[in-house]
């Protein structure tokens, strides 16, 4: 039998001390797992776009962007840069129906998949 | 996590965490296609973005300004390829028959009176019966006797027709006008 059955389990799962700690981080990989499974994932990620864009939060965030590459210049800048740029703007100023309109059906899924 | 209280708030905060996930997804959707953007020059370079709002400007003050429009657009529209409407044919090549240096758009008229096919250059052609003369005779004789003339002939005046077919073409013509 191959040495990787045998394998035995990864020490974080096996550690009782941690336990709550980790029942949150699990609850969230959990919920991040039914989330896909179900497909529910996929509609709130269109769902999110969709709001985005209309409430021009895109166009902002690549103004943004071109800002910063106007201002460090074209060539050298990076995807994970402008990611650092524009994130803190870009969490900070979604508007506020969205962020409601979002957090509701999250929730009601949290709630119908009894966790 | 027990209890009602404590369900809703960790659901809450749940929620928070997975919107934000979301969000985040999007914002990097949106780094990456600027970056792209960005490194492939689609966004046309600012400083070219800036300089084509200048001629913008500058393109429209021109189609505003009168005096600029009359001047310009008496025979033709420039579109943005800057190509001409009416197309304007302007390159220069040698006439086949004539040698003569020839301008594409003027082509057809100078065929024309090359070749000795045209009504109006053939009446006008002639500025002496001599002349006259002189073309019916050379027509049935070979062109390097003739190609001296085209020099001397102007516009008018009628060079010689190829040999063959073509001189046999003139000729019928020639008798068709009556002369």
């Amino acid at each position: 039998m191959k040495h990787s059955v045998n394998r035995p389990p990864t020490p974080d799962e096996d550690d009782a001390a941690e336990g709550f700690e980790k029942d949150e981080l699990t609850l969230r990989e959990i919920i991040n797992v039914k989330l896909v499974e179900s497909g529910e994932k996929e509609n709130l990620m269109e769902l999110v776009r969709d709001r985005l864009v209309e409430c021009g939060w895109k166009d902002e965030m690549r103004i943004a962007c071109r800002e910063h590459v106007k201002k460090k210049g074209r060539k050298d800048v990076t995807v994970d840069e402008l990611i650092r740029v524009i994130t803190p703007k870009g969490r900070a100023s979604v508007p506020d129906s969205v962020k409601a309109e979002l957090l509701n059906r999250i929730q009601n899924f949290i709630v119908s998949a009894a966790l | 996590m027990s209890g009602p209280d404590g369900n809703k708030s960790s659901h809450t905060e749940l929620s928070s965490q997975v919107f934000f996930d979301l969000v985040d997804s999007v914002i990097a959707d949106v780094a990456s296609e600027c970056h792209r953007v960005a490194r492939l020059g689609l966004d046309r370079d600012l400083e070219v973005v800036e300089e084509e709002l200048r001629f913008s400007v500058e393109a429209r003050a021109k189609v505003a300004d009168p005096s600029n429009n009359l001047e310009t657009n008496t025979k033709f529209v420039v579109d943005i390829f800057g190509q001409t409407h009416p197309p304007v044919a302007s390159e220069v090549f040698n006439c086949m028959n004539c040698g003569r240096q020839i301008v594409a758009g003027r082509f057809a008229p100078h065929l024309e009176k090359c070749m000795g096919k045209g009504r109006k250059a053939r009446a006008k052609a002639t500025r002496s019966t001599t002349a006259a003369a002189q073309n019916r005779n050379s027509r049935r004789s070979p062109n390097p006797r003739y190609s001296a003339y085209p020099n001397s002939v102007s516009e008018n005046q009628l060079a010689s027709g190829s040999p063959g077919v073509a001189c046999e073409d003139c000729t019928v013509r020639e008798n068709v006008k009556g002369g």
